[in-house]
């Protein structure tokens, strides 16, 4: 059992439940869908809410920089994040 | 505002350089450019009223609005640029809007914020500025903002960022005038807009100078474009940008090298790829501009109207039945009132024609007229009610932020055959009818989904189909027609999505399109704004596609018509031929007999198969004529359907088993003309439509022989 406190697990975004918060640590997706996440805010140290997911967990709801945004899940599976 | 200074000179040099438009020396031309749900389109109509205009963007289909005002003697040009959250080249969009700005140089962009979300507004307008065009900041929705309790201190932005700010409320028009009198002052050069461009950070800073100093090598090209902006994109890796340099620059080999080398000293540096890395000193900047200007009084209320209403519309359980509501609603909006105005259209070409033949002597001209160009015309006409309300329903649910939960609830299931949520949309609106379906496919913003879309919408069985498929099956299957019915009803949804999945798999494979999107706040729609969308998509309509399909009707109203049979005289054809059966358009449906035999049809269905292509409810009344009936304009169309299903049903040619061919490729062979030059118009060249016609006929072909081969080995032949 690990009882180091200070470590922190990193997660991908699918993994967050609805209404816990997240840290964004890192996009690990190419192309068209880094720019597009990072345009809409998840950027480094961001944090964010996960709001709701539809009927089969998916889209997924989150709410950054004060705005309502949808992802679908293999896109938030492309988002390394840290629950806080 | 500061002086003018050090800047005046570039100004000087931009204005003169400016020599290719000469006959615009007069206009002031302000680009109008923002996020979606910035409230540009409030904005842009506060600013315009209904002097609009609509085409596209030179080689591309992507819709180019100006509206044209004056004051005080001065000529005023408004652009709207396409609503983007960034300027990359990963989209059309995005490239068209840096084109513009870059090419066209507007003399000032007005750029439209909403104040509740100023930072990732921001990102935006400080990507224009880069750009090397001086630029005014709309502070929209200020009203909503203070609300919230978000005070924004204009004054102090526009000393950080160096370009003025004025706040506005675009549905009530309070600001307008301020911001385009700004607009005008810095346009005239009265009014100082920096075009410094933001501040990345040292270590960015140190990669971006040299990439401009490198640039810079080439006077030309120093002139043409912004250096920031081709340096910063540059070390982005942007694909358009890199083109400009291999095209335009003189030392593109030493521009390449001299990029990738600091573009690798700055991932070295962050371990982060160059793209994020930029992207993430954007928002820090922005970041750091807002902590200093904006101050929130209050926080905002954790659970506010719009979470309280999407607890309830986007509810995992809730959100599909409430979105099949809304769409059955939108439907009905849309045909159970459109529908009666289009028959009246159609009612009073009637007359018209009528009235004609009475009036004028026997010939080609009263023929031209009548069945020509009168018929076109009521036909062009009788799908505008649908456009017009289709729009009032669409722009209603855009506007009031509905549209894109729908595509939230929807996206699952659509996603598995590789299409996008919003699709179910004009997939819905074509089972009515696939003209304002394929306009309706503009909800998709991406291009390729909304060809994928638009390719398999016209598979649905539409309004038109429907009595063709209803005659057919009350004809043959009396027993259980309402089942047969549904099941080919069904069986046109089934195509489409298996054909999409199949497209998608095979012409347009490749990198996913991000489903990334925002869910605007819920708003109130502006009833001016509904109208003036309406307003346009209406004579857009009649305009671009109703010219085509005029044209199309007539030259399929002479194919069918011409040549005449002869009146008198020994001929093959019986003196009483219907001159349908005589037309070239009837000669091709008999020679084509040898090959429909396939699929059990005779010479009579090829005929009225063809003749169905010009619009499908035409299969009835040809094979009514074609059976001997005395077809006239006036008949009932309850009168025909009986004659013609008595006709079939005991014609011992036919058989269930070649009806249910029949009605399988009636529900899938080539569109109707007025969709495919629907098709043309949406999607800017006539390969679409043409491929369209093809795959459908094929596929029709396929099944229909398909069907009646088998059907006839087991022995169903009868």
């Amino acid at each position: 059992m690990n009882t180091d406190i200070t470590e922190r697990t990193v997660t991908n975004l699918s993994q967050i439940v609805s209404g816990k918060k997240f840290k964004v640590a890192k996009i690990t997706a190419a192309g068209e869908i880094r720019r597009r996440l990072l345009d809409i805010g998840f950027i480094k140290n961001q944090t964010g809410c996960v709001i709701r997911k539809a009927l089969l967990k998916d889209p997924i709801e989150i709410e950054i920089k004060g705005a309502m945004v949808s992802l679908r899940r293999s896109e938030a599976k492309l988002i390394n994040v840290e629950e806080i | 505002m500061n002086a003018p200074g050090p800047q005046a000179p570039r100004r000087m040099r931009r204005r003169f350089g400016r020599g290719n438009h000469p006959e615009n020396k007069n206009i002031i031309r302000i680009a109008l450019a923002g996020n979606p749900n910035s409230g540009k389109t409030s904005i842009f109509n506060a600013l315009t009223g209904q002097r609009q205009h609509i085409g596209n963007y030179p080689g591309v289909t992507v819709e180019k609005k100006s509206g044209m005002i004056s004051i005080d003697g001065k000529n005023i040009e408004f652009i709207d640029l396409p609503g983007t959250y960034s300027l990359s080249a990963y989209s059309i969009e995005e490239i068209v809007s840096r084109d513009f700005v870059l090419n066209e140089k507007p003399d000032v962009i007005v750029d439209v914020l909403d104040s509740s979300n100023l930072d990732r507004h921001l990102y935006l307008l400080l990507q224009f500025q880069e750009l090397g065009v001086p630029i005014v900041g709309a502070l929209n929705m200020t009203d909503e903002a203070e609300e919230k309790g978000i005070h924004i201190n204009g004054e102090q932005l526009s000393t950080i960022l160096g370009i003025p700010f004025v706040k506005t409320v675009g549905n009530t028009g309070a600001g307008i005038d301020l911001l385009l009198d700004v607009a005008i002052k810095v346009a005239g050069g009265e009014l100082e807009s920096n075009k410094r461009h933001l501040n990345y950070g040292k270590i960015v800073e140190l990669a971006h100078n040299a990439v401009i100093d490198t640039l810079e090598l080439d006077d030309k090209f120093k002139q043409r474009y912004s250096m920031h902006w081709i340096a910063i994109k540059l070390l982005e890796k942007d694909r358009d940008a890199e083109r400009k340099i291999k095209n335009e620059h003189q030392f593109a080999d030493m521009v390449f090298s001299v990029t990738t080398e600091w573009r690798q000293w700055l991932e070295k540096h962050y371990s982060e790829d160059s793209e994020v890395v930029i992207g993430e000193q954007r928002y820090a900047y922005i970041h750091g501009a807002i902590k200093e200007t904006v101050i929130q009084f209050r926080k905002r209320k954790v659970i506010d109207i719009t979470e309280q209403i999407d607890r309830i519309v986007l509810n995992r359980y809730l959100g599909i039945p409430i979105f099949f509501a809304v769409m059955f609603v939108i439907y009905q909006i849309t045909f159970a009132l459109g529908n009666p105005l289009s028959d009246g259209i159609s009612a009073g070409c009637g007359q018209l024609s009528k009235l004609l033949t009475d009036i004028m002597p026997v010939g080609v001209l009263q023929d031209l007229l009548t069945n020509g160009i009168i018929n076109g015309v009521g036909g062009v006409l009788t799908f505008l009610p649908l456009v017009i309300l289709l729009f009032m329903g669409l722009s209603f649910l855009e506007d009031t932020g509905y549209m894109s939960r729908a595509a939230f609830v929807m996206d699952k299931f659509l996603h598995i055959f590789g299409l996008h949520g919003r699709s179910f949309i004009p997939f819905m609106i074509s089972t009515g009818c696939a003209v304002p379906g394929i306009m309706s496919a503009r909800v998709l913003a991406n291009r390729k989904d909304r060809i994928v879309t638009i390719l398999v919408s016209p598979l649905m069985m539409c309004g038109a189909k429907a009595p063709v498929v209803a005659m057919l099956v009350a004809a043959f299957f009396p027993e259980n027609s309402t089942l047969i019915f549904w099941n080919v009803w069904l069986f046109g949804w089934l195509m489409a999505f298996v054909l999409a999945l199949i497209f998608k798999r095979s012409l347009f494979r490749g990198e996913q399109t991000p489903f990334v999107m925002e869910l605007p706040p819920y708003r109130r729609p502006l009833f001016k704004n509904v109208i003036i969308h309406m307003w346009e998509k209406s004579s857009e309509y009649i305009k671009k596609a109703g010219t085509v399909i005029l044209a199309a009707s007539i030259v399929v109203w002479f194919l069918l018509s011409y040549p005449k049979p002869p009146t008198e005289g020994v001929d093959v054809y019986r003196n009483n031929t219907p001159s349908v059966e005589y037309s070239f358009g009837g000669r091709l449906g008999k020679g084509l007999e040898p090959i429909l035999k396939w699929a059990g049809f005779d010479w009579k269905i090829g005929v009225s198969l063809v003749a169905g292509v010009a619009a499908k409810e035409v299969i009835i009344s040809t094979l009514g004529i074609l059976y001997g009936m005395d077809y006239d304009a006036s008949d009932s169309q309850a009168h025909v359907d009986f004659f013609v299903k008595d006709k079939l049903s005991q014609d011992p040619a036919y058989s269930p088993l070649i009806a249910l061919a029949l009605m399988i490729f009636i529900m899938v062979y080539i569109p109707c003309l007025a969709t495919l030059a629907m098709v043309k118009k949406e999607l800017g060249s006539w390969k679409w439509p043409a491929f369209q016609a093809g795959y459908t006929l094929l596929v029709a072909f396929v099944l229909a022989v398909g069907i009646y081969q088998i059907g006839s080995l087991l022995g169903f032949g009868g």
